[in-house]
């Protein structure tokens, strides 16, 4: 089966392994990736795109060097690829104007500030997978142990009634 | 990935599965069998690919349906594409359609309506919710408590939909307990078996109980909602009894008390009230035939009539109902038809020395092989392939059992089949939840299987010739 891949887009090497170290959880059954910047990350899209994993979540710092997190996942949006992808921001230092942006033209699903606690990014992502899931899977069942089972039940439920 | 560039989802069993299937079906019109009709030589040709095709599933299984309806118009109809001889009384091609409206189906279709109205009114979590109450906190009952619920709503809902709600009850529950509680376990496994079980208990309780009836009708046997309950539900009962204690032994839990929170209040608008009140005259209805005489399919169009004018259940969930269980139900009607009509089933049973065999050993065995059958396979599958041969035997002088028998002895076998992940649907839920493993399923499968295998077997036909419930 094709993994769903989680990506996580940030330019400082510590906090990127925090993050990684946060996601570790997700491993077994997601390709958990990351990338230092916007041209990396797009080079990790190319080689998803290649093994025919679905990207699922964009994990993205904003303030980075060359093109930045908000209008990285803009240009997700923008290619209907991506537009199921769950786009998070994770930042400190996203100003007014481009978090409006993000949530206007990027279709921003979450916005988490740094500092995070560990529980709170897990949740997120459990929240935002779940979602794709359920807007993208026609199999749920592979997903109920990682994700938000109850609610994938509840789906599949629904599904099978009547 | 980009949309659309997963094309076939084709595995390679699948492939073989479609390319044996074109083979066997070409086996009937290469060798000639003797005292085989041209026309039962056509419907085992259709018989042959059907088996293939479900084992595998290399085309949906309401697409085989579909295929089996097909094939019998064009090759043993009176529309057939094929000539056949003069003096086989070919059946009219309206009569394979007629499978898709058959009253069987329009019995399941109501079942459909009153499981979708009860989950929109939240009627099934509230009714879970009251019912509980009285089993208190302590595990085994709670158990108990969960198992009795979960066994009565897939005696009107489907497994599958039942084991997938109660399990999202359940789970945040087995999240609290303590991850060396084996309790859990028992916990998980007792919603799917619970289930499979309930299933077996009404006439909508699971497809192949439906195949069963279709088939039993189209002999001129006639059977009631109620006559299907005062067979099945008494051992239905003892055998849920046998594996809430099997799980609680087994898988005792350390925690003293559990809680199960379910949050919702009884929805009191005028819409949810007419559907309660329709949900009731429907069931008490069917409960209560033989003061009335309307059969149950009439009865269960009640519920299609009243919630389609009402909108209590809207055109888009109309649309989205599983139609595709009716459809594959149709098939194994359809399937049957072509066997008894086409001769192919005394030709069957010639090929077999029945005369040294014991009534109850031919019934038990057709019980084992549903069960065998369908721990692999789908059970509606199972029974479609196995309930038109059980019928069939009975036509032969030699062998005394009786159609009702074999029919039900294979819808149960079929439902009795749940030692393995793949086995149902509700299985498959309950080993997706992360919290059990095959080993342990296995283990509780293949006692259930065992134990109900014995009771339907031995204890049951004694039970209803004492007090007269087999219908003749």
């Amino acid at each position: 089966m094709n993994r769903i891949v989680i990506l996580c887009v940030e330019d400082e090497a510590e906090v990127r392994e925090a993050i990684l170290r946060d996601l570790a959880p997700f491993k077994p059954q997601m390709r958990v990736e990351a990338a230092e910047d916007v041209d990396d990350a797009r080079a990790v899209l190319r080689e998803c795109a290649q093994d025919d994993d679905p990207v699922g979540l964009v994990l993205c710092d904003h303030l980075m060097p060359g093109v930045r997190g908000v209008d990285f996942l803009i240009e997700l949006m923008k290619d209907p690829a991506y537009e199921a992808t769950r786009k998070v921001l994770l930042t400190g230092q996203a100003g007014l104007e481009d978090t409006i942006r993000a949530v206007n033209e990027a279709r921003l699903h979450h916005y988490i500030a740094k500092p995070w606690r560990a529980e709170e990014l897990l949740q997120v992502v459990r929240n935002q997978l779940t979602e794709y899931v359920l807007s993208t899977q026609e199999d749920l069942m592979p997903f109920i142990a990682q994700l938000d089972g109850p609610r994938l039940l509840e789906a599949i439920a629904a599904g099978k009634r009547g | 990935m980009k949309p659309g560039k997963r094309v076939t989802g084709m595995t390679s069993i699948k492939w073989m599965g479609l390319l044996l299937s074109i083979f066997v079906f070409f086996i009937p019109f290469i060798f000639q069998f003797e005292e085989l009709s041209v026309a039962g030589h056509r419907v085992l040709a259709i018989f042959l690919m059907a088996i293939v095709l479900w084992v595998t599933e290399a085309i949906p299984l309401h697409a085989t349906a579909s295929l089996i309806i097909f094939l019998n118009i064009l090759l043993v109809s009176d529309k057939a594409m094929m000539a056949l001889p003069e003096d086989f009384k070919a059946p009219t091609y309206s009569s394979f359609f007629y499978a898709l409206a058959n009253p069987v189906l329009m019995l399941f279709l109501g079942g459909f309506f009153l499981a979708d109205g009860a989950a929109k009114y939240k009627l099934d979590k509230n009714l879970a919710k009251t019912l509980l109450k009285p089993f208190g906190t302590k595990p085994s009952n709670i158990i108990l408590g969960l198992m009795l619920i979960v066994a009565v709503f897939s005696m009107f809902m489907s497994n599958t939909a039942t084991t997938a709600a109660f399990m999202a009850v359940v789970l945040p529950v087995i999240a609290r307990l303590s991850p060396s509680d084996r309790g859990r376990i028992a916990l998980v496994l007792c919603i799917p078996i619970a289930a499979n079980v309930g299933g077996m208990g009404t006439p909508v309780g699971t497809p192949p109980n439906a195949i069963a009836l279709g088939a039993l009708n189209k002999a001129d046997i006639h059977i009631s909602f109620l006559e299907w309950m005062m067979m099945i539900v008494p051992f239905m009962l003892i055998l849920l009894v046998f594996c809430w204690q099997m799980l609680v032994r087994l898988f005792p839990t350390k925690a003293e008390t559990i809680t199960i929170e379910i949050d919702s209040a009884y929805d009191r608008s005028p819409k949810a009230i007419i559907f309660y009140v329709t949900a009731a005259v429907t069931i008490l209805l069917w409960f209560t035939e033989p003061l009335h005489g309307i059969q149950s399919a009439i009865v269960g169009f009640l519920p299609v009539v009243v919630m389609l004018s009402t909108k209590l259940i809207t055109d888009k969930e109309f649309h989205s109902m599983q139609w595709s269980v009716l459809w594959l139900v149709a098939g194994g009607i359809a399937l049957g038809d072509g066997v008894g009509k086409t001769g192919l089933d005394k030709w069957l049973i010639g090929l077999v020395d029945w005369e040294h065999m014991a009534p109850g050993m031919i019934a038990g065995a057709l019980c084992v092989a549903a069960l065998l059958f369908s721990t692999i396979i789908s059970n509606s599958a199972t029974a479609n392939l196995l309930v038109p041969i059980g019928i069939s035997l009975t036509a032969s002088p030699d062998i005394a059992i009786s159609p009702i028998t074999s029919a039900i002895f294979i819808a149960i076998g079929s439902s009795l089949a749940m030692s393995l992940p793949i086995s149902t649907p509700p299985n498959a839920i309950a080993y997706s939840t992360g919290q059990i493993q095959t080993k342990q399923m296995a283990l509780t499968g293949v006692f259930i299987g065992l134990v109900g295998m014995l009771l339907f077997i031995y204890a049951a036909p004694l039970i209803w010739n004492i007090f007269g419930i087999m219908p003749d």
